[in-house]
């Protein structure tokens, strides 16, 4: 009796660390897929920006223009940025697959496709998908490639659909494919 | 006895010594003890010597120019440090550059930036953190031939108030630059008129 009383606390006590980690692992910024190393290889250029919970909030403290309030209101609540910027030398650089692969590694259960844009028989476009939690924007994946370049911003934490495009131009954030999202996302 | 007075006192030359000291000691201090407190930046560049077998200049009186930068910021900029690299060849890999930086920076730097150029023969790394109301930042910036290794620590609150005061300073410059050339517009007009 007095066993079972021990593994019943040990049980609770590991489902518990397993919520605690699982909880954080949600709004915890995701390591680099493997795809990304091998797109790196590849690539001309290669830029990565990335951002925890603690530095952004730091970061919004010196955003102090008028014109940056409604960017700074959204940063200081975001939970993590993680953009990466490939550029390549020549077009097709990455296959279908690799893009497939991306999108499959950065959205979990818990996202959903807003936008898909593809040209006819090509492997180029842009995708958004967005994390709702109780109806409300949690964060926002996008993937934009282009003939020469792949840009992959993930946005964690609370964001204001209409003001998406406010987002970019911050931390590496680029401010036409944040257009673009904002864009698609009004027009959807 | 006019003589007599030009010549400088016993008294006042032992000033000079005082002075001397009194205006070096905090350059000295900063420049040995900054560099010391600041924790990553000797740890940095020494693995990068060591690891790469290249050999860091490092800018002599630094203290004292970070003092200097600290005092005409009005504190926007401090705890500068730099080291350069010359001669800097070979490739680099990036992955390892990145882990030996992230290994040597000591505590609480995140790496905010990563940028790889030319199959890595470029890289700029840009680490972070928040150091009370300033923010750290601890640079690493390999080109074609070279590495510089800069530290520093900045309030871009008060950094972007003395930019704005230079903007005013240039603005009202030229404004005032304007006025003149109005005026003289105004005086030739009235001289021509005159003439006529």
């Amino acid at each position: 009796m007095k066993r079972s009383g021990v593994w019943a606390s040990v049980l609770a006590l590991g489902m518990a660390v397993v919520g605690i980690v699982g909880a954080r692992g949600q709004d915890q910024l995701p390591a680099p897929s493997p795809i990304e190393k091998e797109l790196a290889a590849r690539a001309n250029h290669v830029t990565e920006v990335t951002l925890d919970k603690n530095m952004l909030a730091f970061a919004a403290k010196f955003m102090k223009d008028e014109d940056d309030k409604e960017a700074r209101d959204m940063i200081q609540n975001l939970k993590g940025v993680y953009v990466r910027e490939y550029e390549f030398d020549k077009e097709n650089s990455y296959t279908p697959q690799e893009l497939e692969g991306l999108r499959n590694y950065f959205k979990t259960a818990d996202w959903s496709p807003m936008v898909r844009e593809r040209s006819k028989g090509e492997a180029m476009g842009t995708d958004v998908y967005v994390k709702l939690v109780n109806g409300q924007m949690e964060g926002l994946f996008v993937l934009d490639a282009e003939a020469r370049e792949l840009s992959l911003v993930l946005i964690l934490g609370p964001i204001d659909a209409d003001k998406i495009s406010k987002l970019g131009g911050n931390f590496g954030i680029p401010k036409g494919v944040m257009k673009r999202a904002e864009k698609k996302e009004a027009g959807k | 006895m006019i003589q007599d007075q030009r010549k400088p006192s016993s008294w006042s030359m032992a000033w000079v010594p005082v002075g001397l000291a009194a205006v070096m000691t905090p350059a000295i201090l900063l420049a040995a003890g900054g560099a010391g407190s600041s924790g990553g930046f000797d740890e940095v560049v020494h693995s990068i010597e060591q690891h790469y077998h290249v050999h860091a200049t490092r800018i002599p009186f630094m203290g004292l120019i970070s003092f200097i930068a600290g005092r005409s910021t009005h504190g926007g900029v401090r705890g500068l440090h730099v080291a350069e690299i010359e001669h800097f060849e070979g490739p680099v890999d990036g992955e390892e550059l990145t882990a030996l930086v992230q290994q040597h920076a000591g505590t609480g730097w995140q790496r905010m930036v990563r940028e790889t150029s030319r199959g890595g023969v470029e890289q700029s790394l840009i680490y972070v953190r928040p150091e009370g109301d300033h923010l750290g930042m601890l640079i690493v910036e390999r080109d074609t031939h070279e590495m510089n290794i800069v530290q520093l620590s900045m309030n871009p609150d008060k950094l972007s108030d003395e930019i704005d005061k230079h903007h005013h300073h240039a603005d009202s410059d030229a404004d005032r630059n304007e006025d003149k050339d109005e005026d003289k517009g105004d005086k030739s007009k009235d001289q021509d008129g005159d003439s006529d």
